[in-house]
């Protein structure tokens, strides 16, 4: 999982984007919310003329704005909400939604299947895979119940029986999306629970015992747990002085375990796993680069595609003062071994009070080889704490990459280091923290010719944990988030179209927020004049001649000029669709930070919350106007 | 009303002789159902004006397709007109407000099947944002009244279409409603039910309520309308009272007991005598549904097998005892005593 820039925001930031105003999303909903009512004006406006003429047509028109603002919405009532609700809810469990259900739980009983015991985070595979697989099937029903329902009540004329009674079009789609959200909550609940206690217990597990142990020369003991469930720890166990044993082990596949022995027993007591299962709150510091001549850079060295291989994101409503977008993904920056090059990170906030046994640093970094170099074992990369007023640094503690896997160091209190007179040893928070709470790091690689890559995101302190079922518990909220999503989207889709249609637009909705991310690079480089295979049509006139991506579109200048007109036409026209559905997929990330033992950021839920809410909003409005508008038996 | 090409409306208007309440009036009303293109696929409704006043049973008469059904949903807000206007006590039929005031029984009864008929009511009657104990009190009058005690916690998909029908009705009553609109009202109802159904609607009448309905069941029009729109693709084509309608002018019908074929011969002769023509003199018919009842009737009250006519018999004997005893409980008298007070309220 690599962070971008915008996962860091908070949610003030998110909103308002304090220096890009044009970018924030306040901003951007704001204007999606005026452009549809004016779409929605000018086409209700159309329809009715065409339907009565013009005059009467904006007669029309006014006549349903102003019942929905003086009788539909004031009228609503929650007892026929309600009622309404309850009905939908029934309806859907009567439909056998509780299936759904039933395929999970079948689901869970052959992941063990899949699932590969040999893998080195067991925790973050079992994670992912019960809420990505909760997701889907949630994302599914919520399809299927959502857009189903108002054409069938349609066919089958139930509704004659509800519209004839006092009951506001606004209370209909309420009802409906209220009622599924019930029957969603009503599987997502068990479902949350099931996955819990799967991956607790898909991950329990012992070791029969010792398989070895050895007194050391200075009374310690070292050793080796049995080999169960594809690994085994080492251990070192030191004796008190009533003659008790007690040490932790080593951390493989995540985890470890504690091993206490008391002096009366010959047996070895050893612990539960521990640590496999977490929710770090990671404290992230900015970075900045080295370069090989020591001058400072904000980019590290790129090895490759690092950057400007896709990823420009959506530049809000800059575009339309014609500002085209940055790169906005961050990929990994490298430093290159024996010279000069470095990433540096600059820590707040590093306090006694938030640190107590020292710093816990954890760093998931890259590792690039230029060359074979020591094939058997990682990268050696250092560790620099370095107070960024006074200069005074500890001397550099080495460690060797692991790849794919979170390095722990615990950084200790007391460092041996240079004050910038004298080598002393130093205090890591009166000597080498600034007065401002500041700490930078500063990290190298140590092998000549290979190179480390980092993020901003990869290198982090530690200082807490949540608990692990809290934070599994807002992947659920995460969930259920994108449930009412698609949920209001059915809803409205299916209050003016029938039931299949509706799903297939729905389904749309959510696979272009999938494919968001290539529209906006199209665009990004139509808009740059870059050859990069162009929009739709270009594309096509290149697969059939079988050019190649970057060179000039090889035909005449007049036909290249109307099919890039006509590219920047689907683009942009793609873009803009794009960038008014709601962006799933960043939601679904969400199941990435329980995945990897990330606490997911209040902020980061409290986005996606308002922009369900924002969406939820638009669709209820949009559905009320096509409800109100059609002719029910018609 | 410039374009009032119905003669037979603006004839019939004067025949109501106090000015009442209006409480439908279409005003040159009509509809045409358009293809997804926009074309023009039939016209089902042409100019249509009537008015219907509060008080009365108002029938729509008509062969399939007349546009009865549409006259109907567009005085529901369930269809819009394409020209013209419908006025439901005197605000526009696309209000939802004016839904508080109607009870609507559809052609079939579209209700949830996989509802008890108590559900059914208490969920209509939130749908009037009625109170809990409003709704109680009100599902239990119903459910006496369409007499399905016996059934109230049975889905409805259990139910035979006679049932579903009466739980349509009740659910059409809920609020207690100033204008009820029965579209088929009596359609796969046993000849008890359809005696039921119209007692009750001449129950409802009496209690000040209008009554608008559609059927092809003409003989229950003519037993429960006070007036009648007869509809033929989309025109209409007779509009007034239903006795008006139906009196023939210049034929006398004299009804008599007891008369021996002496004095039957002395008679044709008098009119024959007066320049009239005897058409004819003849025991009548009472009406199967006459039979019908007092059979069933005669079943509840001696269990058992029953005697059957035969051929010896007399069989205009036997429904002639039968008709008296039919004749006053379809005007007034509720067929079923138990129903008396229920259906008084």
């Amino acid at each position: 999982m690599t962070l971008q820039p915008e996962d860091f925001w908070s949610y003030g930031e998110w909103l308002l984007r304090p220096n890009a105003f044009l970018r924030s999303a306040l901003l951007q909903g704001v204007v999606l919310t005026v452009l549809a009512i004016l779409v929605g004006l000018v086409l209700g406006y159309l329809l009715a003329a065409a339907r009565k003429g013009p005059s009467e047509g904006f007669y029309a028109v006014a006549r349903v704005i102003r019942e929905m603002f003086v009788f539909d919405l004031p009228g609503t009532s929650v007892r026929r909400v309600y009622a309404l609700s309850r009905l939908a809810f029934k309806e859907a469990i009567r439909r056998r939604v509780l299936v759904v259900a039933g395929v999970f739980v079948v689901i869970l009983l052959f992941a063990g299947w899949y699932l590969n015991p040999k893998s080195d985070d067991p925790a973050q595979l079992y994670i992912s895979f019960v809420l990505t697989a909760t997701n889907y099937l949630i994302l599914l029903l919520a399809l299927f119940i959502s857009c189903f329902s108002i054409p069938a009540d349609i066919q089958n004329k139930t509704l004659y029986t509800i519209v004839t009674k006092p009951v506001r079009p606004t209370e209909i789609v309420l009802g409906r999306i209220f009622g599924f959200a019930a029957v969603g909550t009503c599987l997502l609940v068990p479902m949350g629970l099931a996955s819990y206690l799967f991956v607790k217990g898909g991950l329990n597990h012992d070791h029969a015992g010792i398989q070895e142990i050895e007194q050391q020369a200075d009374g310690t003991y070292v050793g080796k747990t049995t080999y169960d469930r594809h690994h085994q720890h080492t251990f070192t166990l030191t004796a008190d002085e009533a003659g008790n044993l007690e040490g932790v082990t080593d951390i493989a596949q995540g985890h470890q375990h504690s091993i206490t022995k008391a002096a009366d027993s010959e047996t070895y007591v050893i612990g539960p796993p521990t640590g496999a299962l977490t929710a770090r709150v990671p404290s992230y510091g900015s970075l900045y680069f080295l370069s090989r001549t020591g001058q400072r850079s904000e980019q590290g060295i790129d090895t490759g595609q690092e950057k400007g291989d896709g990823g420009y994101g959506s530049a809000g409503l800059e575009r339309l003062i014609g500002r085209t977008s940055q790169a906005n993904r961050i990929e990994f920056g490298y430093v290159e071994g024996g010279n000069l090059s470095a990433g540096i990170y600059t820590f707040d906030d590093v306090t006694p009070g938030r640190y107590q046994d020292g710093l816990p640093l954890q760093m998931n970094l890259r590792a690039y080889r230029a060359h074979k170099g020591k094939i058997d074992r990682g990268l050696r990369g250092t560790v620099t704490l370095r107070n960024p007023d006074t200069g005074a640094a500890s001397n550099a503690l080495t460690f060797i990459v692991d790849e794919y896997e979170v390095d722990e160091l615990m950084i200790p209190e007391t460092l041996a280091g240079n004050d910038g007179q004298r080598n002393r040893d130093l205090n890591l928070f009166e000597d080498l923290v600034n007065e401002n709470g500041q700490l930078q790091l500063e990290i190298r690689c140590l092998d000549r010719g290979q190179y480390l890559g980092m993020t901003q995101g990869d290198v982090f302190l530690k200082p807490r944990e949540n608990p692990f079922a809290w934070n599994f518990a807002k992947a659920y909220i995460s969930i259920w988030l994108q449930m009412i999503m698609v949920i209001s989207f059915g809803v409205m889709f299916s209050t003016f179209l029938n039931g299949a249609v509706a799903m297939l637009l729905t389904l749309v909705c959510v696979l272009l927020g999938f494919s968001a991310e290539t529209i906006y690079d199209v665009r990004h480089h139509i808009d740059i004049n870059k050859p990069m295979g162009g929009g739709p049509l270009e594309s096509m006139i290149r697969i059939a001649k079988q050019d190649a991506m970057t060179t000039e579109l090889d035909v005449d200048t007049l036909t290249s000029k109307i099919v890039k007109g006509v590219d920047t036409v689907i683009v942009y026209s793609m873009d803009v669709v794009a960038t008014s559905l709601p962006n799933l997929p960043k939601m679904v990330e969400t199941a990435e930070y329980a995945a990897n033992g990330f606490d997911i950021f209040g902020s980061l839920l409290a986005r996606h919350a308002t922009t369900t809410l924002a969406y939820l909003l638009l669709t209820f409005f949009v559905s009320y106007f096509c409800l109100k508008t059609r002719e029910i038996a018609a | 009303m410039e374009t009032n090409t119905s003669a037979v409306a603006t004839e019939a208007a004067p025949a109501s002789p106090v000015e009442r309440e209006v409480v439908i009036e279409t005003r040159n009303l009509s509809k045409i159902y358009r293809d997804f293109w926009g074309r023009k696929k039939v016209q089902a409704l042409k100019s249509l004006d009537i008015e219907v006043q509060k008080g009365e049973i108002f029938g729509l008469l008509g062969p399939n397709g007349s546009g009865k059904s549409t006259t109907i949903k567009l005085i529901l807000g369930l269809l819009f007109p394409t020209s013209g206007r419908v006025l439901v006590f005197d605000k526009d039929a696309t209000e939802t407000r004016k839904n508080e005031r109607i009870g609507y029984l559809p052609e079939e009864s579209y209700l949830y099947k996989f509802l008890t008929a108590e559900e059914t009511l208490d969920f209509y009657g939130r749908l009037f944002d009625m109170s809990g104990e409003d709704r109680r009190r009100r599902v239990e009058e119903l459910i006496k009244l369409v007499g399905l005690e016996h059934a109230r916690h049975r889905q409805l998909r259990e139910y035979s279409k006679g049932m579903t029908r009466r739980v349509g009705l009740a659910q059409a009553l809920i609020n207690d409603p100033d204008l009820i609109m029965l579209d088929e009202p009596t359609t796969g109802l046993d000849p008890i039910g359809t005696r039921e159904m119209k007692d009750l609607i001449l129950n409802l009448r009496d209690q000040g309520k209008t009554v608008l309905l559609c059927s092809h069941q003409l003989a229950d029009v003519q037993d429960v309308c006070d007036r009648v729109a007869i509809l033929h693709q989309g025109e209409l084509k007779e509009l007034g009272r239903v006795s008006d309608l139906l009196k023939v002018q210049d034929v006398t019908e004299v009804h008599a007991r007891g008369l021996s074929e002496q004095a039957k011969s002395e008679i044709a002769e008098v009119i024959r005598r007066h320049g009239g023509e005897v058409e004819s003199i003849d025991n009548p018919t009472a009406t199967m549904e006459d039979l019908f009842l007092n059979i069933v009737r005669e079943s509840e009250a001696r269990p058992g097998a029953r005697r059957l006519s035969t051929a010896g018999d007399d069989p205009a004997a036997s429904a002639a005892s039968a008709a008296p005893s039919a004749e006053p409980s379809a005007s007034d008298q509720p067929a079923s005593p138990k129903r008396d007070g229920d259906a008084a309220e």
